[in-house]
């Protein structure tokens, strides 16, 4: 039985279906690319302000380093707003989430992929938490519970806020008949 | 399978903690009087600081410091003493203690997991032990019940689970199959009797020391101390004792190489004789009168020289099981087998009590006959195993070269120097240790059970029951693009024990995923509690 089952994941894998296959992956909210972009920017922010005044601290009690550190950092700052604008857009594309059957599948990741599978009856609660820009872009993100060990959460984010409500309300509805 | 119906033959009602209500209490129960004196006891070791104030400082504040001291230990354990009991009411064990401010904490009987029992060399002399209760989350036990009369602790343990035996509904896991199920209803109602599944001996026990890697630490330990030694002491003491050995091994050997190997060897044997020694020692200490015996569906420990300890484990609710062949206990043909339960977790690093291995040693080929009777419905032994992708040793070497090549590249850019190069000597090991990491990879799949195995040297192997698995996870780096492989990982609860439960990789990536699909889509329709 077990056999036949994996013969015929094989067959769907092999039949056609690339590796990648978006098939019935649905994508996160488009939104979340500027999201991501804007919190990558203040996360960036941040580190180049602190080292900014680091750069300056120096500069003052030796003039003559201070080029050489201020040219750095300027290229330091030209590569993280760069990189804040190129690399949402690429994983967001790698961003994935599909429910077949009784298990949720998401992937995501793009030098290093990874998939997760979780079967719906083993969710123990599903929070959906909205931090300050996510309430300001209208989205959520959905974090799944297990009782598991080392991914005891998956987390789904960028999702539209009522899109995440409802999915929350089908997950569980799916997985819900598996009290613990 | 599918067809089933799934979680409506299991009504909530009946788990449901009835309404408090004296009339319910079924189970009373205080501490036992020595409590006070353990109580003491343990807060004794306090005074060692009022010490150096009482000897050297002003002699008037170290004793008003020491009487405090002390009012406050004895009042704290007469406290402890006559406010503690604990109580089952309904479905739950609750204890209670406190004066002022009662604190009362209730455990609903189906999340406990076990009751360890522990005797220390004090306790045993009055015959007292302390009970943990432990529960399926946090950190810990849930409750310690210390000290309780043996007897008391034992009436204890019966009452609970002869409760939770009684007010489990009969549909406890749809894999599982009812026969279990009634067949634990059926013990639960007649005396159950008690199998014993394996007894250790001094001899075993000497055994496990022999082959503890603790042989390797203690080299290494030898190797520090040397090198600290050697930084401390001033050469001329080294050179006396250079002379001194030298003078009394060239009466006996009358030449230079030979003192030169006898001393080395000599040397080498004797911290070989201390490592043996110690986890010998060690070994005995801790497993002494191993024994483990089941009783229906518990598997039951019994071991320890000084302090004794007893714990059971309910055998439906091990999450992962772990076939531990380390390098020197595979070259003996030995295996250590280690179990997770959802309540699996370490107290401390370095806890030394046991508590995480079934069983300590046992002949690698008697195991496979052992498994059915700590996971009855095993099926996977009769499955071929399958082993992964050739392209492992190829994905092997290239990661091997890969670190080398920096090492050398570090190397070279210090010491400029073609000796500099040298990391790259070590390729051939690169390869052969690849090759023997996948000649052991490998995983097996059966209707009700997902296993894996892997290592090079040494080697572990992983058993899952499929209805125990909380998600599955694929991984691929970059190279692992490249070559179509990737990793596949198992999560359970409570991997403390073994090790990060069943990972395997260099799959084909086909593979993986047919893999991973299969395993998430059986669990989903098995069921899976914390009960079981």
């Amino acid at each position: 039985m077990i056999e036949e089952e994996i013969r015929q994941f094989e067959q769907a894998a092999a039949s056609g279906e690339p590796p990648n296959s978006t098939d019935g992956f649905q994508s996160l909210d488009s939104r979340v690319i500027s999201l991501w972009r804007v919190s990558g920017l203040i996360g960036f922010g941040v580190l180049l302000l602190s080292l900014l005044i680091v750069v300056l601290a120096v500069g003052f009690a030796e003039p003559k380093f201070f080029v050489w550190l201020f040219i750095p950092w300027l290229a330091l700052a030209a590569i993280s707003c760069w990189f804040s604008f190129w690399y949402p857009p690429r994983f967001y594309r790698t961003w994935g989430y599909r429910i077949d059957a009784k298990v949720l599948e998401t992937r995501s990741g793009r030098l290093f992929q990874r998939a997760r599978l979780l079967p719906l009856s083993r969710l123990q609660h599903v929070d959906i938490e909205r931090g300050p820009l996510e309430r300001m872009y209208g989205l959520a993100s959905l974090v799944l519970h297990t009782a598991g060990t080392h991914s005891a959460n998956i987390r789904i984010p960028g999702l539209e806020a009522g899109e995440a409500t409802r999915l929350r309300d089908r997950l569980i509805e799916i997985g819900g008949d598996d009290a613990v | 399978m599918q067809s089933e119906p799934l979680g409506q033959s299991d009504p909530p009602e009946q788990l449901r903690p009835l309404p408090v209500n004296p009339s319910t209490s079924i189970f009373e129960g205080r501490l036992h009087p020595l409590t006070i004196a353990f109580g003491l006891l343990k807060t004794a070791r306090g005074l060692i600081y009022v010490v150096p104030l009482l000897l050297f400082g002003n002699k008037g504040y170290g004793f008003v410091a020491l009487a405090l001291l002390i009012a406050s230990t004895i009042a704290t354990a007469l406290t402890r003493y006559f406010s503690f009991s604990y109580r089952i009411e309904g479905n739950e064990l609750i204890t209670q203690h406190g004066i002022l401010e009662r604190k009362q904490r209730s455990i609903p009987l189906e999340r406990i997991q076990e009751i360890r029992i522990e005797q220390g060399v004090l306790h045993r002399i009055f015959d007292v032990v302390d009970a943990k209760i432990e529960t399926g989350g946090g950190e810990g036990a849930e409750a310690s019940l210390s000290v309780l009369s043996r007897a008391e602790a034992e009436r204890l343990r019966r009452a609970v689970f002869e409760r939770v035996a009684r007010v489990r509904p009969a549909a406890d896991d749809a894999n599982l199959a009812g026969q279990f199920h009634r067949a634990g209803e059926a013990q639960a109602a007649a005396p159950v009797e008690r199998v014993v599944i394996r007894r250790l001996r001094l001899k075993d026990l000497i055994i496990i020391g022999l082959t503890t890697n603790h042989l390797l630490s203690a080299l290494a330990l030898a190797g520090a101390l040397w090198n600290f030694a050697e930084d401390l002491l001033p050469d001329s003491i080294y050179r006396q004792a250079g002379n001194i050995i030298y003078r009394e091994s060239s009466r006996l050997f009358m030449q230079d190489v030979a003192t030169t190997i006898a001393v080395a060897l000599l040397g080498a044997l004797a911290v070989f004789l201390i490592g043996v020694t110690f986890s010998t020692a060690g070994a005995i200490v801790r497993f002494y009168g191993f024994t483990l015996s089941r009783a229906g569906e518990d598997l039951r420990r019994r071991y320890g020289l000084l302090t004794r300890r007893a714990s059971s484990l309910p055998r439906r609710r091990i999450q992962v099981l772990k076939i531990e062949e380390k390098i020197f206990r595979r070259m003996f043909g030995l295996a250590t087998l280690r179990a997770d339960t959802s309540g699996s977790h370490r107290e401390h690093e370095d806890d030394n009590s046991g508590h995480d291995v079934l069983l300590p040693i046992a002949r690698r080929n008697e195991v496979d006959g052992l498994l059915t009777t700590f996971l009855p419905d095993f099926d996977a032994g009769q499955n071929e195993w399958r082993r992964v992708s050739r392209l492992a040793v190829r994905r092997g070497v290239i990661k091997g070269a890969i670190v080398c090549a920096l090492a050398a590249a570090i190397l070279f850019g210090v010491h400029q120097q073609i000796i500099a190069l040298w990391p790259f000597a070590l390729l051939p090991l690169v390869y052969f240790i690849s090759a023997a990491n996948y000649r052991n990879l490998g995983y097996a799949l059966s209707e009700r059970y997902f296993c894996a195995r892997r290592g090079w040297a040494g080697r572990s192997t992983h058993i899952v029951p499929i209805n125990k698995i909380q998600a599955v996870e694929i991984h691929q780096s970059p190279l692992d693009r490249r070559l179509g492989l990737a990793t596949l990982s198992v999560d359970t609860a409570g991997q403390a024990y073994t090790g990060g439960g069943p990972q395997i990789s260099n799959l084909p990536i086909d593979e993986a995923r047919a893999i991973a699909g299969t395993l998430a889509h059986r669990a989903s329709v098995t069921r899976y509690s914390w009960r079981q």
